[in-house]
């Protein structure tokens, strides 16, 4: 299936509290066609609304007022989730591993090679990329599923459960023939040409089957 | 007076004269007694020398504490040196080089590379010994470059440190470098006492503001464990120390350098947690900026 929504350019958020390192990212980060926007502080970047463009953060660990850690366990209860590159200048393994288990993409010390980096961030945005992707075609597959009646909803149930015609017109106390045009009514909304398609989506909807 | 004692040996002598006159004032005799110091003068001169290394040990305790801290301020830079050098190359090495980008790039490469060399100078200035400059100078510049170095430090024991420079603060006059090492001093005894902290915020303030006409006073407050009043009446006396590694000398320095500054240093607990350590610094008349 084709995306709904057309994706735009990626854009690199840095947070960093040094003014000399946020300029020296951003432009590393612009020599490879990247858009950057720098931060000077977690408060500063909160401000900032997340895009529906493919993202990445990155952040440096240790900051004054919200650490690099702190703004990442904050993000991880938004709706929209980035993926997240840290750097530090002194990183022990228990703080990498902390930052890897709550799902940072990448984890750099300082001196970091700037390949490392780069890479890191344009995998991140691939994952990013996915990852809004996977939201738009569940967001356009929950609007087809809201277009239909509620008895299309009741027919569907039962036809991602295997159920015959006949058996749907028993058990919903139907003719045969309505459940049939029901069904392909059901097939048209949700843009479908198999029974296992359909299996597919309800399960990724999460529709709940009547037992 | 310095004298050949008789196997060779020079030695300081401390000679005394008295005359015995007569009833009329005539000198008759002179009495004289000529004492050999020479023990106590060595004894006084080790004292000074056995001072000096005390404080100079005191200055690379202290600043020894701020290792990481002070890591931390030249590796920013350093760090942006390099990410900017990598950037300058592959603004020249793409397929149509963008020579501005480049430029731009090196001319950061200098300005962090300088700020780097400062912070390093920074710290030979604070490590360094030797007879007091007074200059005159901007006491809010002086406080930043210690709270600058102290900072990393402070995060890293989830300490906030606030600081209330008041504006149009008037220069003071006294010896930059020794009211640094007094205010790091402060900080880092501030700093231990909070990290024990765990029932409240961590909390630091810096602050200084005019006094009266003729001297500024600066405060550093925290919220930390405390001093009990018998700890207190001793904390200035030197090698009394309340840290298990303690040398007990910062305290003793600080207040000397602070007298030797016409100025006092004192202790005062707060009417919440912790304590609040003061001195003051005197202003030439007419010094406001």
């Amino acid at each position: 299936m084709k995306s709904a929504v057309k994706q735009s350019a990626p854009v690199v958020y840095v947070v960093d509290d040094d003014a000399a390192v946020c300029e020296s990212l951003d432009s590393l980060i612009r020599s490879v066609g990247l858009r950057v926007e720098t931060f000077s502080s977690a408060r500063e970047f909160r401000r900032n609304e997340l895009p529906e463009a493919p993202a990445c953060l990155v952040l440096d660990v240790r900051m004054p007022g919200q650490s690099g850690l702190d703004l990442q366990r904050e993000l991880a209860g938004e709706e929209r989730t980035i993926p997240i590159v840290f750097i530090t200048g002194h990183g022990d393994i228990s703080m990498s591993v902390r930052a890897m288990k709550a799902g940072a993409f990448e984890f750099l010390t300082k001196p970091f090679q700037d390949q490392d980096l780069v890479d890191a961030i344009h995998q991140a945005i691939e994952r990013d990329r996915a990852t809004l992707r996977l939201r738009a075609d569940l967001a356009e597959l929950r609007r087809r599923y809201h277009s239909l009646s509620p008895r299309e909803r009741e027919v569907m149930g039962l036809v991602v459960q295997g159920r015959l015609n006949k058996q749907i017109a028993a058990e919903l106390g139907t003719a045969q023939i309505t459940v049939k045009i029901q069904r392909a009514n059901v097939m048209k909304k949700m843009r479908t040409a198999s029974v296992a398609d359909l299996v597919r989506i309800a399960e990724k909807l999460e529709i709940e089957q009547p037992s | 007076m310095r004298l050949r004692r008789a196997d060779g040996e020079y030695r300081w002598f401390l000679i005394r004269t008295v005359p015995l006159r007569d009833e009329q004032g005539n000198i008759l005799k002179w009495y004289g007694t000529s004492t050999d110091i020479e023990d106590r003068k060595r004894a006084e001169e080790a004292l000074r020398e056995t001072q000096g290394v005390l404080a100079r040990v005191t200055r690379v305790t202290v600043v020894g504490q701020l290792t990481a801290s002070i890591a931390h301020e030249v590796n920013q830079p350093l760090g942006a040196v390099v990410t900017n050098a990598d950037a300058a190359l592959r603004w020249l090495d793409g397929k149509r080089p963008n020579l501005n980008e480049a430029r731009e790039a090196l001319q950061r490469i200098i300005r962090d590379g300088n700020r780097a060399s400062e912070v390093v100078a920074r710290i030979r200035t604070l490590l360094k010994d030797g007879t007091p400059i007074k200059t005159e100078f901007n006491l809010g510049d002086a406080i930043a470059e210690i709270v600058a170095l102290t900072e990393a430090e402070a995060q890293h024991r989830q300490i906030s440190v606030q600081t209330r420079i008041e504006s149009n603060l008037p220069r003071v006059t006294a010896d930059r470098v020794q009211v640094q090492q007094v205010l790091m001093n402060l900080m880092i005894n501030a700093l231990d006492a909070l990290e024990e902290v765990i029932d409240h915020s961590r909390g630091l303030t810096i602050s200084a503001r005019t006094d009266s006409p003729d001297s500024v006073r600066i405060a550093v407050q925290d919220t930390g464990i405390g001093v009990d009043r018998q700890q207190a009446e001793r904390l200035f006396q030197p090698f009394f120390s309340t840290k298990p590694n303690g040398l007990g000398m910062g305290l003793a320095i600080s207040r000397s350098i602070i007298e030797a500054h016409g100025g006092r240093l004192w202790m005062t607990a707060n009417d919440g947690p912790g304590v609040t350590f003061q001195f003051d610094l005197p202003v030439e008349n007419g010094g406001a900026t």
